[in-house]
């Protein structure tokens, strides 16, 4: 019996062990980029960069793919008239240069000669009509469609009171692209970095509409073609051959993962898989007390909103008081842990006045911690409105690790400085963004990236009524100043009235910044000349690898 | 057995009808919407959205629509990644989640069951303790955490398997072994204790009395009646694990299907949720209808076409 039975088990244990074998063998075709072959022959040829995109990419089809897991690719494929440097300011790329009219709102733009598609087409101004008109066609359903409103009839066209015809953007002969805006913006230039308004060529969305979505049917004109995209899987650029500027193209290929786990993420990067990783929150400060963490800015504020509409925070002193109880460089240094800068305003840092001054520096600190006149402003507050006791608050935020700490952190802050018991509340993402957007919280998180780099882009969100207000606020001379600012052609004045706009956000408070954003990443040494723009997206076409 | 088999089917289409209404309309009263975005985008663009994906026509109509795109089979284009369609994505992620799945079950059914059977043979000596305590640990290690542990030591303290990703077999190892513990410690634990009640019944005295060898005993007397509990948890366990696991996959960077039923909730993907959840209901359907049919084949007694005289 002992011996059958044993004998039975090792049969048992062989059909295992062979079974899985035999599943794998089935498994097991040859895939172009199975990396532990790839790089052994091809190192000394070619150069692979090896990156993590996070998630599958929304979309290539340029209005459409709205966000940064789709810009990163995006970005890398497709050009725009200009293009941002190294220095994050926009300058000549599929235009090489461009005439402003006098009243500052007629561009012309003069597309390169050798400004080619991938199949070997040329870029030409009617591939910019016909991307423009998409991306503000209401059919087109593309939520990057307010960027376009500073063309005239652009907003008319979207919301489906004008037509096509009436948007001011017209090919003056096969390289010349002209473009009328409703008043003079000195960011346009900077605006049309952004991939919602890359060229697509005409006659290759003619005979596919749908060419974005794989890559054998992908037709780019940046520094990198789409060779190869597993969705969910993987996708792979190579160097391409038409792009004008393919000598300054260093890398042959660049290989995208999609691993959604930042743990697995900087394990892949341990074992060398990857050249870029993320940081596990877990490890945060032990990399960078080890001080292998890269930092860079990021053009984005953390902050909470008030509400002006619910007790007790009508009231702008009491508003003030909860301001001024919070620590920002606490948050930072001992809750986020991150090296983030903290906010004492909203615009971020890396936007140049005329004067070459940063904005934020220029405006300086538009809110402190100071517990004594937090104590006063709130004393004061309660006393204008009559309370003997303040209204319960309760502070809310989405469902998130981070976002509790910090939560947590504020809790203890009104408690210790104001001698406030704040509630906290947490809920899944989708059902807050629906709340907060109806007013119905006291006390709410929030968060900000810029679209476009100008000052103008953080400050517009505040307006009376605009879709980032969120907070009940409105005022009448703030409003008018963005307006103004929107329609001056002079840098300084219109310098000054984004400063003079700020300025009043702060006096009257509706919201609490807390810290800007950041972009904190390990790499490997062996790889320089990745450009991460503030304000969007990641640049390859400087990057090397040796 | 025929006529069994059409009035099952029927019933079968009935409960996926059940499933999908009250599936639409569970969905579409938990507030929020697929547009939802922190940089919220403006009223007009987002009316313009959702007229796109006809969600500003009455619920009934939406329902209708839908109704008809599942008699189709076409579930349409996602909300969230518009240039893909709902049968794109389960085209593409059920393959590779059922060959995950597919590996994990036979590691998982085969080394359950090996266990469980040397458990039972030894009951309550060293082998029986030490296969159960293998299945207590793999029951209560949850299946992420063993994943975990599985990349750090081997992949990347030993650096023998690539740690994650879904390019070559090598890279499967690692997944199904974190995925086979939990249903292997299961099958393990009730394969041991059916074992033991088959074990003492009279008519394996008698097939022992008559002479019969201890593999024939085992196999094609004790095993077959033993297996009856396991049949029964597998079928759930199959439709489960071969649709995919959010967790796995995401740890693994596995392309499957299983972080469609997440993210698609959390998106409010309402093509999407409603597409992965046909489909898991239209396998676990089958795969209990398969498990019923395993029972006749397995167990004569139980017959399924008397059913119909009752």
């Amino acid at each position: 019996m002992k011996k059958y039975v044993s004998l039975l088990l090792t049969c048992l244990l062989i059909f295992v062990l062979a079974a899985c074998t035999a599943k794998q063998e089935t498994g097991n075709e040859p895939k172009p980029t199975d990396k532990e072959e790839g790089t052994k022959e091809e190192a000394v040829t070619e150069k692979i960069l090896y990156l993590n995109n996070g998630m599958e990419p929304t979309s290539f089809d340029p209005p459409i793919g709205f966000d940064a897991v789709s810009w990163s690719g995006l970005n890398n494929l497709m050009e725009g008239l200009t293009r941002l440097s190294q220095n994050h300011e926009p300058e000549a790329a599929t235009a090489e240069k461009w005439d402003v009219s006098e009243d500052g709102k007629t561009y012309t733009f003069h597309i390169r000669e050798n400004a080619k598609w991938s199949n070997g087409d040329s870029v030409t101004a009617g591939d910019f009509v016909f991307a423009w008109k998409r991306l503000l066609n209401p059919e087109t359903g593309s939520p990057a469609a307010f960027l376009g409103y500073f063309i005239e009839g652009a907003e008319a066209f979207n919301t489906g009171a004008g037509s096509a015809d009436d948007v001011k953007v017209k090919a003056v002969d096969e390289k010349t692209f002209e473009v009328t805006l409703i008043s003079p913006q000195a960011y346009f230039l900077s605006v049309i970095t952004n991939p919602a308004f890359f060229p697509i060529n005409e006659k290759v969305a003619a005979e596919n509409p749908q060419w974005f979505a794989e890559a054998e049917t992908f037709v780019g004109n940046g520094p990198f073609n789409l060779a190869e995209w597993e969705h969910d899987s993987h996708f792979l650029m190579e160097k391409n051959d038409q792009y004008w500027d393919a000598g300054t193209v260093k890398l042959d290929k660049v290989h995208w993962a999609i691993v959604d786990d930042t743990n697995t993420e900087y394990q892949m990067y341990q074992t060398g898989n990857l050249d870029v990783s993320d940081i596990p929150a877990d490890l945060s400060e032990q990399l960078f007390s080890e001080g292998k963490v890269q930092v860079g800015d990021q053009a984005g504020d953390y902050f909470y909103r008030f509400n002006l509409t619910l007790e007790p925070f009508q009231n702008v002193n009491i508003r003030k008081a909860f301001a001024m109880a919070v620590d920002q460089q606490q948050i930072v240094d001992f809750v986020t842990k991150n090296k983030e800068k903290p906010a004492y305003g909203f615009v971020a840092y890396g936007f140049n006045d005329p004067a070459g001054n940063d904005f934020r520096e220029t405006a300086g600190d538009l809110v402190k911690t100071d517990i004594e006149e937090a104590k006063a402003l709130l004393a004061k507050g309660m006393e204008e409105e009559g309370y003997e006791k303040l209204p319960e608050v309760t502070l809310t935020y989405s469902t998130s690790d981070t976002h509790k700490k910090i939560a947590e952190a504020l809790q203890q802050m009104f408690k210790d400085n104001l001698g406030v018991e704040v509630k906290l509340a947490n809920m899944e993402w989708n059902v807050f963004a629906e709340e907060q957007t109806a007013l119905k919280f006291q006390l709410s998180r929030s968060s900000f990236l810029a679209d476009y780099a100008d000052p103008i882009n953080f400050l517009e969100n505040f307006q009376t009524g605009h879709s980032m207000n969120r907070t009940g606020w409105s005022n009448a001379e703030y409003d008018q100043l963005i307006k103004d600012a929107k329609n001056e052609a002079d840098e300084t004045r219109r310098y000054e009235m984004m400063y003079k706009a700020e300025k009043i956000l702060f006096e009257e408070m509706p919201i609490i910044p807390i810290h800007f954003y950041n972009q904190v990443y390990l790499q490997n040494e062996a790889v320089t000349g990745i450009v991460r723009h503030p304000v969007g997206y990641l640049e390859l076409k400087w990057a090397d690898k040796n | 057995m025929t006529a069994y088999i059409v009035k099952r089917l029927i019933a079968m289409l009935v409960t996926l009808w059940l499933i999908i209404t009250l599936t639409f309309f569970l969905m579409h009263s938990v507030p929020g919407s697929p547009f939802n975005e922190e940089r919220a985008t403006n009223e007009t663009v987002q009316k313009n959205l959702e007229k796109y994906y006809h969600l500003d026509e009455p619920l009934i109509v939406q329902y209708g629509l839908y109704l008809k795109s599942v008699v189709t089979l076409d579930f349409g284009p996602s909300i969230k990644k518009s240039s893909q369609t709902v049968n794109e994505m389960l085209g593409r992620g059920f393959p590779v989640s059922f060959e995950l799945g597919i590996v994990t079950l036979i590691v998982a059914v085969i080394s359950g069951i090996t266990l469980g059977i040397i458990a039972a043979l030894r009951h309550n000596g060293i082998l029986d303790y030490t296969a159960m305590t293998i299945a207590v640990l793999g029951i209560s290690i949850p299946n992420f955490v063993m994943a975990t542990l599985l990349i750090q030591q081997v992949a990347v303290n030993w650096g023998i398997l690539p740690v994650a990703t879904w390019v070559s077999p090598k890279h499967m190892i690692l997944p199904t072994l974190a995925l086979a513990t939990g249903p292997m410690a299961i099958i393990a634990r009730l394969t041991r204790s059916s074992m033991l009640e088959v074990l003492t019944q009279d008519y394996i005295r008698t097939a022992k009395a008559k002479g019969l060898s201890p593999v024939k005993i085992i196999f094609k007397h004790a095993l077959r009646n033993a297996l009856l509990p396991v049949v029964t948890v597998l079928g759930s366990l199959a439709a489960s694990i071969l649709t995919g696991t959010f967790v796995i996959e995401k740890i693994f960077a596995i392309p499957g299907m299983g972080k469609y039923f997440v993210e698609s909730i959390n998106q409010r993907d309402y093509p999407v949720i409603m597409g992965t959840t046909v489909f898991y209901s239209a396998i676990l359907i089958m795969m209990l209808f398969l498990v019923d049919i395993a029972y006749g084949i397995l167990d004569p007694r139980i017959k399924l076409h008397k059913k119909e005289g009752s």
